[in-house]
């Protein structure tokens, strides 16, 4: 039982690849990148949550906005983890960049990226004080579920393996700003949610892009990326509909 | 970023005609504590050149000892070498057990396993099944166990003596690809069919929480399929690629020529995905950010020297790395470099993303 099988055969037809060892030099690439957008993001949306945990109004809602910048640092670590068996340096990895950085609140929504981070474009808008954050929690939470699917199917083992395990504790975040939101509506902020949802609404959707077809193609081959962006775009569209109608706040896209 | 450790070769034990069992005990003490499934990276100098290479871990964790097979594999330089020269007494150095092939157990819990695992691939199988059934007092394992013939199975014997231990908890099925066996079943490939077989005439998949796997490629690829076809889930499903598999050429480089000189100018030329391409370039610029000012898709993330992620090898001409956070003393010396990192020196540059 030695048979010998070509990788990018194995990986098309649905292979998985479980540790540094067997895994060929631009699939690492490839890998890495995508690890190192899932860990950067979480830094930075770490990062951005913690400057708001004192804007909480109550101590629950503090609560549940320390423990949502926890945990989020929690699985950067467990994905950056993974990426040191590749040889990334972890001790060094969190230091080597402002992870509070943003730019000016009245930036148009884009897509493009710092040029010194992986993190996703939309946490490289600011939060505006507490309605702002929860809202931008429901919003990014349900875009985050759309990504951690498709994630889950990595060809990567012990990728899949991490995102299984952070994706409860990632719903949870989402769920706990569907609530918050459900408070701060009956307290009557429904025009400063309003505010907030037009903003990150088309701030979220721009984080939804293909690379080139090419690239697409090379990267669903090796088992990297399954759903297109449009796809996943949808699915988020979809969640976040129905969140917005349970919580009885109707707005259109 | 992993450390090396030092061991000491305590004994080396033939098991078949090309496969042996080294077990090891870590120098100065240190705690080698390992999860059953879990592999070692060995580094070991051959002829000058340094090579590393992981083998699986066949003890249980609770056995006390650290045990790792080893199979040697045609024209494979560090499997041949620890077949022919290691001996009892020898120092070799290993990274701290990694790898995430394995569930968390339950003392309390009474769970069915199932294994497969293709010829030296049961060196996982083999730590996991008997970790399992030592903690787990009421769960059982069955292993499907794949070889060329009964002269080739390694551990028969020790599998033999743990059905006894662990009567009635451990299944045991033999798969020879070329020997006779009495039952037809048991003849034969690894395959999806194979395993369609046997799930609806031996092993009941309804039953089962939790499937290893560890062997060649296509064999893995089978039983998963149907292992899916009759309902597990992904997340029930754990595989282990051999360890010691080569890694795979996704494709092969390109070359090409071409030359320019000027002083603060260098002619690069990049390979990326397969495609050489050429461009003359800033000797100020790093090679990452020439190659993505020409529209190539080079990759990168944290553009300090942490990450590695933009690793390149340098093939003609010089670079001056001035950061390296990542990258290890033996991958430089092989002419790897961090292109967020480099610089060029000489007016002509080759580097290649693709090795």
């Amino acid at each position: 039982m030695t048979d010998e099988m070509n990788i990018a055969d194995y990986l098309s037809q649905g292979g998985k690849l479980t540790n540094p060892a067997n895994v060929p030099p631009r699939y690492r690439a490839e890998l890495m990148k995508l690890m190192s957008i899932f860990v950067d993001s979480e830094l930075a949306g770490a990062a951005g949550f913690a400057d708001v945990i004192n804007a909480g109004p109550g101590i629950k809602e503090r609560i549940a906005a320390a423990r949502i910048v926890l945990e989020k640092t929690d699985h950067a670590d467990k994905v950056l983890r993974l990426m040191g068996e590749f040889g990334a340096n972890t001790d060094r990895y969190v230091g080597h960049h402002p992870w509070t950085d943003r730019l000016p609140r009245d930036t148009a929504p884009g897509s493009a990226r710092s040029t010194h981070d992986m993190r996703l474009s939309v946490f490289n808008y600011p939060l505006d004080g507490w309605v702002d954050a929860v809202v931008m929690n429901l919003c990014m939470g349900h875009a985050v579920a759309a990504q951690l699917d498709d994630m889950m199917r990595s060809s990567y083992q012990p990728l899949a393996e991490a995102i299984r395990d952070v994706t409860p504790r990632e719903t949870r975040h989402t769920e706990l700003a569907e609530e918050g939101l459900a408070r701060l509506a009956e307290q009557g902020q429904g025009a400063a949610i309003a505010d907030s949802l037009a903003y990150w609404r088309p701030r979220v959707a721009a984080i939804f892009g293909d690379p080139s077809a090419d690239r697409l193609a090379q990267l669903k081959g090796w088992g990297l990326r399954h759903a297109t962006a449009s796809e996943m775009r949808d699915a988020w569209e979809t969640r976040l509909d129905a969140a917005l109608n349970r919580l009885g706040l109707t707005q259109a896209a | 970023m992993p450390r090396f450790h030092e061991l000491t070769v305590r004994d080396v034990k033939k098991t078949i005609r090309d496969a042996v069992v080294v077990t090891l005990e870590p120098k100065n003490g240190e705690a080698f504590d390992f999860i059953q499934g879990q592999y070692l990276t060995f580094r070991q100098e051959i002829e000058g050149v340094e090579l590393r290479r992981s083998y699986s871990i066949c003890a249980g964790r609770g056995e006390g000892v650290l045990q790792v097979g080893i199979k040697k594999v045609d024209g494979g330089a560090f499997s041949t070498w620890a077949n022919e020269r290691l001996q009892p007494g020898m120092v070799v150095q290993a990274m701290e057990p990694m790898g995430s092939f394995h569930t968390p157990l339950d003392a309390a819990a009474r769970r069915s396993y199932l294994g497969f695992a293709g010829g030296s691939g049961i060196t996982p199988v083999l730590s996991i099944l008997k970790t399992v059934l030592a903690t787990e007092q009421q769960s059982d394992f069955t292993l499907v166990y794949a070889n060329r013939g009964v002269n080739t199975i390694m551990f028969r014997e020790e599998l033999e003596d743990l059905k006894n231990l662990y009567m009635g908890r451990l299944n045991v099925i033999h798969v020879l690809e070329s020997d006779a066996q009495d039952i037809e079943l048991f003849q034969g490939r690894v395959d999806a069919e194979k395993c369609a077989a046997l799930f609806d005439h031996w092993i009941d998949v309804t039953t089962v929480d939790t499937a290893f796997i560890c062997g060649p490629e296509p064999m893995m690829l089978g039983i998963a399929k149907a292992l899916k076809d009759h309902g597990l889930a992904d997340a029930q499903i754990k595989f282990e690629l051999f360890a010691s598999a080569q890694p795979g050429r996704l494709e092969r480089k390109a070359r090409d020529v071409d030359a320019g000189t000027q002083a603060a100018r260098t002619q690069a030329s990049v390979t990326l995905d397969g495609t050489a391409r050429s461009f003359e370039m800033d000797k100020g610029v790093s090679i990452l950010d020439a190659a993505l000012e020409n529209a190539m898709d080079a990759p990168y993330a944290c553009k300090a020297g942490v990450c590695s992620t933009c690793k390149c090898k340098v093939l003609e001409g010089e670079v001056e790395m001035i950061a390296n956070h990542a990258l290890e003393d033996y991958e430089v010396e092989r002419g790897y470099v961090l292109s967020c990192q480099s610089y060029p020196l000489t007016d002509r540059v080759v580097v290649d993303y693709d090795q």
